[in-house]
């Protein structure tokens, strides 16, 4: 009897969560579901699989176990939480889509960081994305192409017929040739980040081989590799075809699994940038925190205090007792300010005055 | 051998020096990353340089939710890594120091790295290259150790952590009026 009064009475539930032994399981258990259930529809039950591909359908399960792993560790970090948790609940604002694709699709911020390392990305990006949107509706057959009537090929999406062209026509001439034109498009891209990293300052300054250089080297020998591919079948009648394929097929699977642990991770993670972006615009309208010393209103309450409790979770508290205030509080210029006037004894931070030169310009 | 940034507050002439280097580091894209204020502006030219002080366990690192701000093998925080900061200003709001500078159009945060192209091999930083006050200096522990026996004035002035600072920091500063009393050789 004992036991039971000192066990902590059950809440009767019905989560779908408690279902799963974690997160990741869950997690895991309904996205291969959902692919599965997609592929189902998609290959008529089935009926057409492209085994050529298998290893890459293998690489992908695995790819989406590492990235749920690396995501929802990361996700659990007490920042993070914040972001993701009111980003989601921010995600229908108005300005979303702009902002998604002036983040994610236009790379502006990019642009302003200069105009050779915008086309790089955007080479980089794009051709790697366009890849992808290629390449796996190929492998779980959410694509394929049949020939019913002689010289006309049907594109089959999702198990619908889409579309019938002509096989020496111009879509069908973009369809085949789709993974060499992003390969061009990597390539270039790759070799002007190359050249960047060996000539670029800045660049070399921070540079690592393994962080820096390896995901490039990575998508350029998948671009080279898979050119080869077309080469062969074009201009040596196949020779050499299975051992190059299966070249090719490695080094994607490699750079897949890899892909959520290094560099690369910046790809499925970076949708962030428009959660943070709607977290300061959507809290900035609806009350903004104003310094303690001059008045001036800096960043979001909101954000304030997110970041204050976050820091308190870390056990750090920057509660200044005898001010009165959280340095949290204080706008930028008024907490450099202040902390002059921990160092010198006097309360520079309140001279009504603003900040003499801090650019060195003379 | 490691050295570190000891910056001797009071010798702060307001020069400038070390923003214009800072500008100049292979690193920093021809924007300076610290700051130089005056004192008691109306009253005297009093000056003291202010720059991230590499706290050993980062406010700025803890409040970012990307991982951007990393803390490289020789205890430099360094700067947001490109392709992981996601703009959303919390290091700016943690830092109790005010340092982190924010770039709206990049979209990217930008600070004081210790010039780590440098230092990482023993160079020092470009802020302390040039001081020509002594102000910024590139020491050893040993000659940190000295200076503190040399000024330990018993009267709280020598300061490496709290109370002047809120937390335990790579860079070593030391409190004006340290050195009254002896005599300064530049």
């Amino acid at each position: 009897m004992a036991e039971t009064v000192l066990r902590k009475p059950m809440k009767a539930t019905h989560s779908i969560n408690d279902a799963f032994a974690s997160k990741f399981a869950k997690s895991m258990f309904l996205t291969v579901s959902a692919i599965l259930v997609l592929m189902f529809i998609g290959t008529r039950m089935f009926t057409h699989v492209d085994l050529n591909l298998y290893g890459y359908m293998v690489g992908t399960f695995v790819f989406i176990a590492g990235f749920f792993y690396r995501f929802i560790a990361w996700g659990e970090r007490p920042p993070t939480k914040i972001i993701i948790k009111k980003g989601i609940k921010l995600l229908f604002r108005k300005s979303t889509p702009k902002t998604s694709v002036n983040h994610l699709g236009t790379y502006e911020f990019i642009w302003n960081r200069g105009i050779y390392r915008w086309t790089q990305h955007l080479l980089i990006g794009w051709g790697v994305i366009l890849s992808c949107l290629v390449t796996f509706p190929l492998v779980f057959g959410w694509m394929y192409f049949t020939m019913e009537e002689s010289g006309y090929y049907t594109i089959v999406a999702m198990g619908v017929d889409l579309i019938t062209v002509p096989a020496d026509g111009v879509i069908a001439f973009l369809s085949y040739n789709a993974l060499n034109i992003t390969a061009i498009m990597v390539i270039i891209g790759v070799c002007m980040a190359l050249y960047r990293r060996l000539k670029n300052m800045q660049a070399r300054a921070e540079q690592k081989f393994l962080y820096d250089f390896l995901p490039l080297y990575l998508l350029l020998f998948i671009s080279i590799t898979g050119l080869i591919l077309t080469f062969m079948n074009v201009f040596l009648h196949g020779a050499g075809h299975y051992a190059m394929s299966l070249i090719h097929q490695y080094s994607v699977i490699v750079t897949l699994i890899y892909l959520p642990f290094g560099k690369l991770a910046h790809i499925p993670f970076r949708p962030l940038s428009v959660f943070a972006r709607n977290y300061r615009e959507h809290y900035g309208e609806q009350s903004m925190k104003e310094c303690k010393v001059c008045g001036d209103e800096f960043v979001s309450t909101e954000q304030s205090q997110d970041v204050v409790n976050v820091l308190g979770t870390n056990e750090i508290d920057f509660t200044m007792e005898k001010d009165g205030f959280n340095l949290a509080e204080l706008c930028l210029p008024c907490r450099r300010k202040y902390r002059i006037s921990r160092f010198a004894g006097f309360p520079t931070h309140e001279v009504k005055t603003k900040e003499a030169n801090q650019n060195a310009k003379g | 051998m490691k050295k570190r940034l000891y910056i001797e507050l009071e010798n702060c002439i307001g020069c400038r020096s070390c923003l214009a280097a800072c500008t100049q580091c292979g690193g920093h894209e021809e924007r300076n990353r610290n700051y130089v204020y005056d004192v008691n502006p109306h009253v005297n030219r009093q000056t003291m340089p202010l720059m991230c002080l590499h706290c050993e366990n980062p406010a700025c690192a803890r409040s970012c939710p990307a991982q951007a701000i990393q803390i490289h093998e020789t205890g430099a925080v360094l700067s947001a890594l490109v392709e992981k900061c996601i703009g959303c200003q919390n290091c700016t709001i943690a830092c109790p120091y005010g340092i982190p500078k924010f770039d709206e159009e990049q979209n990217l945060m930008y600070k004081c790295d210790l010039c780590i192209d440098r230092t990482k091999d023993g160079i020092p930083p470009m802020c302390a290259s040039v001081c020509p006050s002594n102000t910024l200096q590139w020491l050893t522990e040993e000659e940190i150790e000295q200076k503190q026996r040399r000024h330990d004035l018993d009267n709280d002035k020598w300061v490496t952590s709290m109370p002047y600072l809120e937390g335990a920091t790579n860079v070593k500063v030391n409190l004006p009026g340290i050195l009254q009393g002896t005599e300064k050789l530049f």
